[in-house]
């Protein structure tokens, strides 16, 4: 078999793996190995030691309930998605997006574009444009809270995933409710107490993916993090 | 001084041949809606010599060029230009002096500005058949009673709008083609497919100095018609990879591609290549075209009002809903 009938055979088995699983899936071992740590995208501290992490062709679910910092939290992944000057799409059927919180949180708000649709169809449209150009770092879809007029689920976003494997940018949803039919890897977010002064609730400690623990003041300040469980263990003794 | 130069020909004129021959020969050279060739030739007159020097070699030229039955026109618009030039016997040329617009443009009927029929219908029962008698009329009443584009056409009269003459370069044919043995049965096969079609392209493109701005796809269909889809590209671009997204996205709006077994892929329509400023240290900033022209795709599909970009104006606004303004990305 010559070289350029061995190439061609070649090209026409990437076609079919890429044909099957979508462009980009084949990359050569080394760059892709080389290229795993800059594709990742940092959130600052200690949700970057969990995994699975957050990166380009990679998707990822918060999920929780009503204040429990996954806003927050996603505030701090736009604005590390934007660290190397990229741009991010946070699609927003509930238009509950804060952009004074996203200010406070790092992020730069030229870079962001904030989709407004209103119906599922729209979401995966806008969702489906960012994940296939190359145009943006990072795609949010913030589903809302569980009884929103907009009514999307973290299930109907089932057609985004063989999209996003093969983009260059991460895909972050925030949901109130686990995907049931959907396998797509999840930090979930747990108040694990309250802060009070003078009998009022000024803030929260959420335990992020059952190991990162995060506080969250009420007044809008930028969450602390905490550490991880099994650090603070070992510091405590 | 402000000079152009139009010419204007007849139906059959080899038109292709005379572009090629007026670019070769002039700096800038357009093709205005009417279909005559505009060039602005100001600021050439120390180089070329005397406009009306130019425009006799330029029908010479153009009749060399096989362009028979060629008439020249110099104004100072290229409204003005056309106007002279298609009234003016072939193979000659007349100029407006500046100055002399209104004296000639007066007397002229209301057919030769770019009006809609019934207008100059209505126009004409109340008695004003002439652009002289139109320019007379108050404007805005003009305006009122006949809108935007009955004010554009009386600014094109007076020389208050000025067409932008469009460098055009000489038509080449940019095309490839893909024949395949095994006919395409999936829509990610197919774009994995035209990405080589598309390196072929985005080549040629960069080789011509040109961006892409219309695209046309052909496949050809086992059992099934052949399917021509037109895409435009926005930004233009000569990128293999914004052209592969374009035909991407056309190809997700239909719903059955039924088995292909060819692709024609052509630019038809091109634009000067332009430079992009990009940040220094963000290397993802060379993108921002790209995001921008996602919002334009999701704007014209979502409608406006939906993709917004948050602007802070007052951090310490008592209501939150007034410390940020909303505005579109693309308008």
């Amino acid at each position: 078999m010559g070289p350029a009938r061995t190439n061609t055979a070649l090209a026409e088995a990437i076609a079919s793996v890429e044909g099957r699983f979508g462009t980009h899936v084949l990359a050569h071992g080394a760059a892709a190995e080389r290229q795993a740590g800059e594709r990742r995208i940092r959130f600052g501290g200690s949700l970057d030691a969990l995994t699975p992490g957050l990166g380009a062709g990679a998707p990822l679910a918060f999920v929780g309930s009503g204040s429990a910092g996954k806003v927050a939290l996603a505030h701090r992944a736009a604005a590390g998605a934007q660290h190397d000057g990229g741009t991010v799409l946070w699609i927003d059927p509930s238009a509950t997006f804060d952009p004074l919180a996203a200010l406070r949180a790092g992020v730069d708000l030229a870079r962001v574009f904030v989709v407004r649709t209103r119906t599922r169809d729209d979401v995966l449209l806008a969702a489906g444009a960012a994940l296939r150009s190359d145009g943006f770092r990072l795609a949010v879809v913030d589903t809302g809270p569980q009884l929103s007029p907009s009514g999307i689920r973290i299930d109907d976003l089932a057609p985004l995933l063989p999209i996003v494997r093969s983009s260059p940018a991460g895909l972050l949803v925030i949901s109130e409710t686990r995907a049931r039919r959907l396998a797509i890897p999840t930090f979930s977010f747990a108040r694990v107490g309250w802060a009070e002064r003078f009998g009022r609730t000024t803030g929260w400690t959420a335990l992020v993916a059952e190991r990162a623990l995060f506080h969250f003041a009420a007044l809008g300040a930028d969450p602390r993090d905490l550490g991880t469980r099994g650090a603070l263990l070992e510091q405590t003794g | 001084m402000k000079s152009y130069l139009a010419i204007a020909g007849p139906e059959g004129a080899p038109r292709a041949r005379i572009l090629a021959a007026l670019c070769a020969m002039l700096p800038r050279v357009g093709v205005a809606d009417d279909g005559a060739f505009v060039c602005d030739l100001r600021g050439t007159e120390r180089l070329l010599g005397a406009p009306l020097r130019v425009a006799r070699n330029a029908i010479s030229v153009c009749g060399a060029s096989g362009g028979q039955a060629l008439s020249g026109g110099l104004g100072t618009t290229p409204f003005v230009a056309r106007v002279a030039a298609s009234r003016t016997p072939a193979g000659k040329v007349s100029e407006i002096p500046a100055g002399g617009e209104r004296a000639f443009l007066d007397v002229l009927p209301l057919d030769v500005l770019p009006l809609d029929p019934k207008v100059i219908e209505e126009l004409a029962l109340l008695g004003v058949r002439r652009i002289g008698e139109l320019l007379a009329l108050p404007r805005g009443s003009v305006t009122d009673r006949f809108g935007q584009s009955a004010a554009i056409a009386c600014a094109l009269a007076t020389g208050e709008l000025v067409e932008d003459v469009r460098g055009v370069a000489p038509r080449r044919r940019i095309r490839a083609k893909r024949i395949w043995d095994e006919p395409v049965d999936s829509r990610e096969r197919l774009v994995f497919a035209l990405r080589a079609a598309s390196d072929e392209l985005a080549e040629a493109l960069r080789h011509d100095g040109l961006a892409a701005l219309r695209l046309r796809l052909v496949l050809e269909r086992d059992e099934l018609l052949p399917l021509r889809l037109e895409r435009s590209l926005l930004p233009p671009s000569a990128e293999s990879a914004a052209i592969v997204r374009s035909l991407r996205w056309g190809l997700e709006e239909i719903p059955t591609l039924g088995l292909v077994t060819s692709a024609a892929l052509e630019i038809t329509a091109v634009e000067p290549a332009r430079g992009r400023q990009i940040g220094l240290f963000a290397p993802d900033g060379a993108h921002a075209e790209e995001a921008i022209s996602v919002a334009q795709f999701l704007r014209t599909r979502l409608g406006p009002a939906v993709v917004l970009q948050p602007r802070i104006v007052d951090p310490e606004a008592r209501l939150p809903e007034r410390a940020a303004e909303w505005e579109e990305v693309v308008r």
